[in-house]
């Protein structure tokens, strides 16, 4: 199949057939030197040298705020360096400017998918960048529309490019994102955390698709917090640490632990083991009898004891955010029933969750977890207020007093409690969240993706929380889509499959293989 | 001029400090200008204009923080003053008109409140929608024409109690108690939260429905007790009372310090304000009698003080 | 989202399937509006057939003229997420310097040079909230409420409180004029309302402009430019609120210093009520020019239906009514349609 980058390449190689042809020539694509971007008092990024060569998959990792996303927007023109030189194909690249790295050939694919919801695949693949008619002024919208199928086309998908994307899946916006970075007729293509909203047969899709890019010769920026795909496709990769260039190495080189030891600066010890809880003497602290409502999910029951970990798996979609939520009291359901402790709950009620002992840790921290202009305590207290009084007022001191204490507990790393909140890093964030719901002393703890995001430090530090708590005998329903993180914490896993349940694991008979086996559509139907 | 913002920066500028400034600039200039302006006897006058759209101003503060707005105050006023002139004029003692305006005012904020809390529509477009409604209804059915004169039994509350005007006590009372909700209390950081982030006030146990109804049903009722005020000053009820209230409201509460985005604002700052818009108003009527002069200084006062508090924010947002 | 079956009983199923039909028309605004728009006229005929006279349709369409072209621009600055409630003030103000230029108790200037000059100024007042919106990063509701104010005392400030007459042969052709039977009037707004629709639909910028309002935080990644998309838009509705006053006062022949009072909520109303979102990025332009066909056709209707002359007071009332109709059916429909994240 010919190549979009045709004329691109042309210009900077002879005649590319086989990978190893572009090894030879073994020439810099981008080379940043000495790059330093700081934000108010801090530094993001310091002295990063870094060079990606063409036609090479490089990956980049690091913790939360060790300066990858800074790196990006300097790359792709959004913020520009305060010092140092960015060179694009040998020629100097103007900073600061998004056209300016478009027209060198940047092209990139933003974590938070960009993407216009009221407008069509069409127009989300060409707008800023429309094809025109008529001396310029007119747009053309046949060839913009044959263009954009053909692009989605390649990338596997085949809907109406009529639609608009808010009536599209999530997945389908993906790619929309994906094909308009595709028709930039870039030579670099940046990749911030593609798969962290794809399931893992959109993700094979992908890491296929960033396998055919390299083959033609286009390279590839990609970055990642699963190590598991650095390894699968990445020929080198770079580690960042507190804004600076740690080191720079062949993939084929190194190890897992390696990276994640330059990613930490120390070692770090992952919660491997595994518990083999579910003593018959707990209670059972949350029952759910054929849970459903008339969109995402039917005739969901399971149950939750104190004292244990349950995971719930599926592919993104599934519904099990939207179980939690029903369950949470968020949404409405319409059939079956909730108990708590033997208590009955009204749906749509959180109130009624709130106070059998349910607590729910969302799963958009930055959106539903908490208000980012307050400051911590704030954010700490904003849940049990109301017991927090004297008369009709709220108790400075005791209020004071047990932030103190919560934030204690958790090693928050804050600069005071007045801080606001939305200075804090990731992990921190969402540290803040549990301890804003640990302090209604719920007795069931409900985690949606409590680690998305956030570095391996913090994660292991939350997991080992988790793991605190459960053995006090809070009962603990735990949604991820980091299947090995699912594996290693829970006791049981309960998998959701397009709505319904489809099966429970024992925690011993887990294994990747078998949950993916039971969260994945049958064979037979079409894709979803 | 550098230095001057910085130091005003680690004093933690507030608008409130930037009010109080231009006030004093003020009453200089006005007192230079002439003396009696400035006299306690001329003042206490002046402000019997004042006390309705400060009322106003209390809930509107509120509600502006929850990044909401309520266009259908002085419609709302109108609806209240018909309500209270045609059932008075129908026969019904003139109290139970009054508790019968009131309740008509409180249903209409009712009204707001559940279309914005439950039905989930813009507040702008449902008071914008109500402003028009209100305003209507009150033209409608008393046929453009007011009521007047009013009962000296009511009308006596339109003067003042211990030397200040009636209204003057009503509204402090209700500044203190609002300020010390919002202040003070749970549920008003709750405001504040609804403002800064609804969804993650929902996601967090917050009664967000709940107090939104609520507060635009203060609205309505507070609307309510200026109507009858505004009676029984003037000594009529008509359909034209209120009329472009809303705006000199919503004016006077940006212009201390409330963001029109939510989350920011308190009591204070929207006294200062309204002080602040009043004490212009009052003196260029004064000495230039000219309300077209009052039209102009005040729609510039409410851009330049957004532009003003932007210019002196830079880096924060 | 996932494909679970429901199991209808007969009954339920077939009130649901024509619920679903309703709500389906009630999706698609402009049908609704046409349906509401026949329904009107079919009504009032009936009671009063002289309804369907030539010379009434002619004038609903003459009074809806300077609405609906200010409503193409107060449309675009909507769909980009911003909103302009300074519409009638500065019809008022445009309308005065108009007055003041061209009248022949005033400056009596050459009439196409005060056309002009007015068009020029209201482009230049637009560009100024535009630059307050964008440059000065003041809310426009905050900036077109103050315009509001401060615009409609100048104007009553350089009128003197009185009304201006006496305007010359040109500026009332615009108004009262006919080509080749067309009312200038008519032919104005028309071509307004085609260039705005091309703009939207057929030009790089109107696709900028849904984007803009759709996700703000996107285009600005994607590189758009905001100043100038905003700044485009406020001028328009600028320039095109010029235009709306040559089309009222070539009518009218008579300025007073209320005029334009009270547009800016018809006007916003007709935006809302044609299918805008408020928070931008959504809307149909041929769904404006219904609402505001069918609500200044509520105007003339209160007349026709002999409700006596008290029934125009109740004309705000159902101003009201509409944008509230209009929303909650928006909204049962949106919840139906279930959510796609």
């Amino acid at each position: 199949m010919e190549s979009l980058y045709w004329p691109l390449l042309a210009q900077k190689v002879a005649f590319i057939t086989r990978p190893e042809d572009v090894e030879l020539l073994n020439s810099t694509m981008i080379e940043l030197v000495k790059i330093s971007k700081a934000f108010g008092g801090t530094q993001a990024l310091r002295d990063v040298d870094l060079t990606i060569r063409t036609g090479e998959v490089h990956a980049l990792c690091g913790e939360n705020g060790a300066g990858k996303s800074t790196l990006i927007k300097c790359l792709a023109g959004v913020v520009s360096p305060d010092t140092g030189t960015m060179r694009v194909n040998d020629t100097d690249l103007r900073p600061g400017n998004v056209r300016a790295s478009e027209s060198a050939g940047i092209a990139v694919i933003h974590q938070e998918s960009v993407v216009f919801p009221d407008m069509n695949a069409v127009d989300n693949v060409f707008v800023g960048r429309e094809l025109r008619t008529c001396g310029g002024l007119v747009l053309d919208r046949p060839a913009m529309r044959g263009r954009t199928r053909e692009l989605l086309q390649r990338l596997g998908e085949d809907f109406d490019v009529s639609c608009p994307l808010s009536d599209l899946t999530l997945a389908q916006r993906q790619m929309t994102a994906m094909a308009r970075a595709l028709s930039m007729q870039c030579h670099t293509l940046i990749m911030d955390e593609p798969t962290a909203s794809l399931s893992e047969r959109e993700t094979h899709t992908l890491l296929q698709l960033v396998r055919d890019l390299r083959g033609d010769g286009i390279s590839i920026l990609y970055v990642s917090h699963r190590l598991e795909e650095v390894f699968e496709i990445a020929d080198r990769v770079t580690v960042l640490r507190d804004g600076m260039l740690v080191e720079t190495l062949d993939v084929a080189d190194t190890d897992r632990e390696r990276i994640i030891q330059l990613m930490v600066g120390r070692e770090v010890e992952e919660l491997m083991h595994r518990h083999g809880h579910a003593e018959a003497e707990h209670e059972v602290a949350l029952e759910v009898r054929g849970l459903g409502d008339e969109n995402a999910f039917a005739d969901i029951s399971f149950s939750l004891r104190t004292g244990e970990i349950l995971g719930l798996a599926g592919l993104v979609g599934a519904g099990r955010s939207e179980i939690a939520r029903a369950v949470f009291g968020i949404d409405r359901y319409t059939d079956g029933d909730v108990h708590c402790f033997g208590r009955p709950l009204r749906p749509g009620r959180i109130s009624d969750a709130i106070e059998a002992g349910i607590a729910m840790v969302p799963e958009d921290r930055q959106h539903e977890g908490l208000m980012l202009p307050m400051t911590v305590q704030e954010n700490l207290t904003l849940t049990m207020l109301h017991s927090l009084t004297r008369g009709p007022f709220v108790d400075r001191a005791r209020e004071k007093e047990l932030v103190g204490k919560a934030l204690a507990r958790l090693m928050v790393k804050t600069e005071s409690p007045q801080s606001v909140v939305s200075s804090l890093s990731g992990g921190n964030q969402q540290k803040v969240v549990i301890a804003k719901w640990l302090a209604t002393e719920p007795r069931v703890l409900i985690l949606d993706e409590p680690t998305r995001g956030i570095d391996v430090g913090a994660k292991a530090e939350i997991h080992r929380l988790i793991r605190a708590l459960v053995s006090e005998g809070m009962a603990v329903l735990l949604i991820s889509s980091d299947l090995p993180e699912l594996l290693t914490v829970s006791d049981r896993i309960v998998v959701v499959r397009e709505g319904r349940i489809s099966g429970e694991l024992a925690g011993t008979e887990a294994t990747q293989e078998r949950v993916l086996e039971l969260a994945l559509p049958d064979a037979g139907r079409g894709a979803p | 001029m550098r230095a001057l913002t910085a130091k005003l920066k680690t004093a933690g500028w507030r608008q409130e400090y930037v009010l109080v400034m231009l006030l004093v600039v003020l009453i200089g200039v006005a007192g230079a200008l002439d003396p009696t302006f400035v006299t306690a006897r001329a003042q206490l006058k002046l402000s019997e204009n004042i006390w309705g759209l400060a009322i106003l101003a209390l809930p509107m503060t509120m509600i502006i923080i929850t990044a909401g707005i309520d266009l259908s105050v002085g419609s709302t006023v109108a609806l209240a003053t018909v309500t209270f002139g045609l059932s008075w004029h129908q026969g019904v003692p003139v109290w139970g008109a009054a508790l019968l305006a009131l309740g008509v005012a409180t249903a209409a904020g009712a009204l707001n409140g559940f279309l914005v809390s439950k039905v989930k529509v813009h507040p702008l477009i449902v008071t914008l929608a109500t402003l028009a409604a209100f305003r209507g209804i009150a033209e409608g059915a008393s046929k453009g024409k007011p009521v007047t004169p009013l009962p000296d039994a009511f009308t006596q509350f339109g003067d003042t109690f211990a030397g200040i005007p009636v209204a003057a006590w009503v509204f402090a009372v209700l500044a203190i108690v609002c300020a010390l909700f919002l202040g003070r209390t749970p549920n008003g950081r709750f405001v504040y939260a609804i403002g800064h982030n609804e969804r993650g006030a929902r996601f967090s146990g917050i009664a967000v429905d709940r107090i939104l109804f609520l507060l635009y049903s203060l609205s309505g009722l507070l609307a309510g007790v200026v109507a009858l005020l505004y009676a029984a000053r003037r000594n009529t009820a008509s359909p034209e009372a209120g009329m472009g209230n809303e705006l000199d409201v919503i004016t006077a509460v940006v212009i201390g310090g409330t963001s029109i985005y939510g989350g920011r604002g308190n009591i204070v700052g929207t006294c200062l304000g309204i002080l602040l818009i009043h004490e212009t108003r009052e003196f260029v009527r004064w000495y230039w009698s000219s309300d077209e002069l009052n039209l102009i200084v005040v729609g510039s006062l409410l851009v330049a003080s957004v532009l003003a508090h932007r210019l002196l924010r830079f880096g924060k947002k | 989202m996932s494909t679970l079956s429901t199991v209808d009983s007969p009954p339920a199923g077939r009130l649901r399937r024509f619920a679903d039909g309703l709500l389906v028309l009630a999706r698609s605004r402009e049908y609704g509006l046409l349906l509401l728009i026949a329904l009107t006229v079919v009504t009032v005929s009936i009671k009063s057939p002289d309804f369907l006279d030539l010379g009434n349709l002619r004038d609903i369409l003459e009074q809806a003229a300077p609405v609906v072209v200010i409503a193409c621009g107060v449309m675009l600055v909507v769909l980009t997420g911003e909103i302009d409630i300074s519409v009638g003030s500065l019809m008022g103000l445009l309308a005065a310097l108009l007055a003041l230029l061209a009248s022949a108790d005033r400056c009596a200037w050459h009439p196409a040079v005060a056309i002009l000059f007015v068009l020029l100024a209201g482009a230049a007042v637009g560009a100024c909230t535009g630059l307050m919106v964008t440059i000065g990063r003041v809310p426009s509701i905050i900036v077109t409420l103050g315009m509001l104010t401060a615009l409609r005392g100048v104007t009553i400030l350089t009128m003197g409180g009185e009304n201006i007459k006496n305007f010359p042969a040109m500026v009332r052709f615009l108004g009262t004029g006919e080509v080749l039977g067309l009312p200038v009037d008519i032919g104005v707004a028309a071509a307004v309302v085609i260039l705005t629709g091309f703009i939207l639909v057929l030009t790089p910028l109107g696709r900028r402009i849904f984007a803009l309002g759709s996700n703000p935080h996107a285009s600005e990644l994607i590189g758009l430019s905001e100043r100038t998309i905003k700044l485009f838009v406020f001028a328009y509705t600028g320039f095109l609120t010029g235009v709306a006053t040559l089309l009222a006062v070539g009518k009218l022949g008579n300025v007073a210093p209320s005029m334009g009072k009270g547009r800016e909520l018809l006007v916003v109303t007709c935006v809302v009520v044609g299918g805008v979102s408020i928070s931008g990025g959504r809307g149909k332009l041929r769904g404006v020019v219904l609402a505001v066909l069918l609500m200044v056709m509520m105007r003339t209707v209160l007349t026709f239906m002999e409700m006596g002359p008290e029934a125009t007071k109740w004309e705000r009332a159902i101003q009201g009514a509409f944008i509230l109709l209009a929303v909650v059916v928006d909204h049962l429909a949106s919840r139906h349609h279930g959510s796609g994240r």
